[in-house]
């Protein structure tokens, strides 16, 4: 069974982001760049396939400018076996990432294809829906757990209030939540190894996909600097304080 | 030299005390005495006669010269986190806690130099630095409550020593309030002052002994630039010193710290940790690297490749990200906190660089010899020459018995440091535990001008008495 994982290339967790001084966007000048968390716990969940016997192939894509081979050569040394590169200019919308994705499919035939549930730079949590209803796949998001079964596949998903268990007919998608695994570390005889793997780059027009943007970004600005909080004296001040200040008790 | 007080206190030396910082300011209830007269050892029954609690300099100076008169010891208290026992209170001297002063000012972007209050918490000036794109290089395990007070009197070391040195390379200046009241004011903020003695540097490590750090006026640092983290496995500890030097050779290293199977075995069970890697391994060594560009890593590459040929490592990992960078570092400054529960019984030992393979070789011997039946883990500031020996205490065998057995087994470990010209004491300082070892490292004369200095700066005897020396 092959296996597709998507890859994106996001700001560092860790990193504190700042909008640039025009205000018209995130300023990403020297700026640490990683895989997306999710993306990693979905490449650790193909991997793991792969070590089960489950996958005989994991494919890891990424969609974006060259830099992001950076990220496809860490999925490759955690364990995937090629890379594609779709190669785009600035930032792109999740329906565009979608409809290359669905070009990826076509072209790789994927029995499944396993994405983060969302990336933590734009926080949209669309991709892998939108993948859903372009190819007509069958989709179990926010998976925490993920069982093979023959021609289906069970994915247990967190929702509000516990846990639900759908199955799904492959070909399928599944986008990852953070409970779903641990990834490993990228190990140094790996990552040499990674070097040396397949990776291909296609262009949108490759897939027959036309670039395009729907939305324009008006502004990015900092959320309100919260103010210093107060110490306060005792017990007797504090509910004072909670009561005529406050008013919340 | 007077004798230490030990009685409890006299109602109107507390309300002297009271006069002075407030009296509220004045502890004697057995909780605070429990709190404040430990540090992170737990040897000494912690028996202070009060803790007192002063706001400014002001206070500092009149609270010693009260002392002075009254012939009480005191006991400077920064964060207590201490490893050799030197802000132990247990024969009825006054605790003076430097918690309350613990202002950031006059921040120079110029000069880089920042003010703090002796109580200024490590971490905070790391913090205040950060904010201003800035970077205080000294940092350890216990920097959330450490104080810079403490640092700069345990002239304390930690995991970039390799790059950036100790604590004494970053105090720019100090003051001091010695053991008759007076204000000292050293260095004041110099880079270039020949005017005589520097007698900053003298206070610099004295344990609190020389007197009260009240002040001092520290230097940062640029920021590194994208730090990232190797975790190397490594078959025996010459190895480890191959790879350093494989490394040190071609890079400058932010950091090369290791540690041993047992010891990444107790963090990842007990912090939850995962392990870096399946391939088991003896020893672990964690290196940090700037990136300054793609090279950087090109480089650490080619070295781990060499060193896999050569056989000094077996396996290793690099951070992908800030978040792993954080998560590999864990491994390494989990391990204190983690051996905690078992009371271990620590060394804290150095020789130089080259000489590390056979002393560490000698000292392995002895001990494992000498310690059959007990858990032993390894770590430490190993690109420093700096090892961390400690030994776990079974649970079902008595204190005493254990401080008695390891006490002895030391000796012989000291008589190998002795031999390598090595130190007793590389980071954690003298304090109470390692008193009774300082002559394998210091000559007697030394020992001798030590006491002299002491007494130049505390004719009456009353600055934490009994450390270091009696
Ligand atoms: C988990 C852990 C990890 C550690 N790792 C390292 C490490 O990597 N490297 C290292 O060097 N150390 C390490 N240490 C020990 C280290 O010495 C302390 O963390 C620190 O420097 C002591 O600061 P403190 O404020 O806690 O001092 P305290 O323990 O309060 O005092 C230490 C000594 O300084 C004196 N003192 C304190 N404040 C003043 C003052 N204002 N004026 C005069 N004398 C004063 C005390 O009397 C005492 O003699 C570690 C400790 C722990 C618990
Ligand atoms: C042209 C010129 C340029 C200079 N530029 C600089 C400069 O850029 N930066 C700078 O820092 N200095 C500078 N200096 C002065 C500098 O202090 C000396 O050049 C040098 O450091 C002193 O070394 P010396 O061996 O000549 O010492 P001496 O002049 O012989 O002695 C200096 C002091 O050290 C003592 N001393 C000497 N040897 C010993 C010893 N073995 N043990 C104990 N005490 C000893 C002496 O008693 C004396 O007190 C300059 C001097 C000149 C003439």
């Amino acid at each position: 069974m092959k296996v597709l994982v998507a890859v994106k290339r996001v700001v560092d967790y860790n990193v504190k982001v700042r909008a640039k001084g025009d205000g018209s966007d995130v300023d990403l000048n020297n700026v640490k760049m990683a895989i997306n968390p999710f993306c990693e716990i979905a490449v650790e969940e193909a991997v793991r396939l792969k070590e089960a016997g489950v996958a005989t192939e994991v494919i890891a894509v990424s969609v974006g400018e060259k830099a992001c081979q950076e990220q496809i050569r860490t999925a490759l040394a955690l364990g995937a076996d090629r890379g594609i590169q779709v190669e785009t200019e600035g930032s792109v919308e999740p329906l565009v990432v979608a409809k290359l994705l669905k070009g990826v499919v076509e072209k790789e035939q994927p029995q499944l294809v396993i994405l983060g549930k969302q990336s933590i730079d734009g926080d949209n949590n669309q991709t892998g829906q939108m993948l859903g209803a372009l190819t007509n796949m069958a989709q179990g998001t926010f998976a925490s757990e993920v069982k093979i079964d023959g021609e289906t596949v069970n994915v247990t998903r967190e929702v509000d209030g516990g846990l639900q268990t759908v199955q799904l007919k492959l070909p399928a998608i599944v986008t990852t939540d953070l409970r779903l695994n641990e990834p490993r570390y990228a190990s140094l005889p790996n990552i040499m190894k990674a070097k040396k793997k397949q990776l291909d780059v296609y262009s949108p027009a490759d897939l027959g996909v036309e670039v395009k943007s729907h939305l324009s970004q008006l502004k990015v600005e900092p959320p309100a600097e919260r103010q210093a909080g107060i110490k306060v004296e005792d017990v007797d001040q504090l509910v004072d304080k909670l009561k005529n200040e406050a008013k919340v008790i | 030299m007077s004798e230490p007080a030990t009685k409890p206190l006299s109602p109107e030396i507390l309300s002297a005390l009271g006069a002075i910082v407030g009296e509220e300011r004045v502890l004697t209830d057995a909780e605070s005495a429990a709190r404040y007269g430990a540090d992170w050892t737990r040897v000494h029954s912690p028996a202070p006669a009060a803790v007192v609690l002063p706001g400014s300099v002001e206070e500092v100076q009149e609270l010693v010269r009260l002392a002075a008169r009254q012939g009480l010891a005191v006991v400077p208290s920064g964060g207590r986190t201490g490893l050799s026992g030197g802000a132990v209170a247990c024969r009825g001297e006054l605790v003076l806690a430097l918690d309350r002063m613990n202002a950031i000012d006059d921040f120079n972007p110029v000069e880089r130099t920042v003010r703090c209050g002796a109580g200024v918490v490590t971490e905070q000036l790391q913090q205040f630095a950060e904010e201003r794109e800035l970077f205080y290089p000294v940092d350890f395990a216990s920097a959330g409550s450490s104080q810079i007070g403490g640092n700069i009197s345990t002239n304390a070391g930690g995991i970039k020593v390799i790059r950036h040195g100790m604590t004494r390379d970053w105090v720019a200046g100090l003051k001091l309030v010695t053991g008759t009241g007076e204000l000292l004011d050293l260095n004041r903020g110099l880079v270039k002052n020949n005017a005589g003695y520097d007698l900053r540097q003298l206070v610099i490590g004295a344990e609190g002994t020389l007197g009260v750090v009240v002040e001092a006026t520290m230097r940062l640092a640029r920021p590194p630039k994208d730090p990232a983290v190797l975790v190397l496995g490594v078959p025996d500890m010459a190895s480890i010193m191959d790879v350093l030097a494989a490394y040190q050779g071609r890079m400058d290293l932010q950091a090369f710290e290791f540690f041993s199977e047992l010891a990444l075995q107790k963090v990842v069970e007990h912090q939850g940790l995962q392990r870096p890697f399946d391939t088991p391994a003896a020893y672990y060594a964690l290196l940090e690297f700037e990136q300054v560009s793609d090279a950087d890593m090109e480089q650490a590459m080619a070295l781990f490749e060499h060193c896999v040929e050569q056989g000094w490592v077996l396996d290793g990992v690099i951070s992908q990200s800030v978040a792993q960078a954080l998560s590999l570092w864990r491994l390494r400054e989990d391990i204190s906190e983690t051996i905690s529960r078992w009371t271990p019984y620590k060394n804290d030992i150095s020789t130089t660089v080259s000489k590390v393979p056979a002393f560490l070789a000698e000292v392995e011997s002895v001990v494992n010899g000498a310690y059959p039946d007990f858990e032993i883990v390894w770590f430490g500031h190993i690109g420093d020459g700096n090892v961390h020996l400690n030994v776990l205490k079974p649970d079902a065998l008595p204190m005493a018995e254990f401080q008695q057995r390891c006490g002895e087994v030391s000796r012989w470990v000291f008589e190998i440091v002795q031999r390598y010209g090595g130190s007793v004491s590389a980071e954690h300082g003298v304090g109470l535990l390692k008193k009774d070892y300082l002559l394998y490292s210091r000559s007697a004369l030394e020992v001798d001008l030590m006491r002299q200095i002491k007494r130049a700066f505390d004719p009456e005897g009353i600055m934490n008495p009994g450390k270091i020396f009696d």
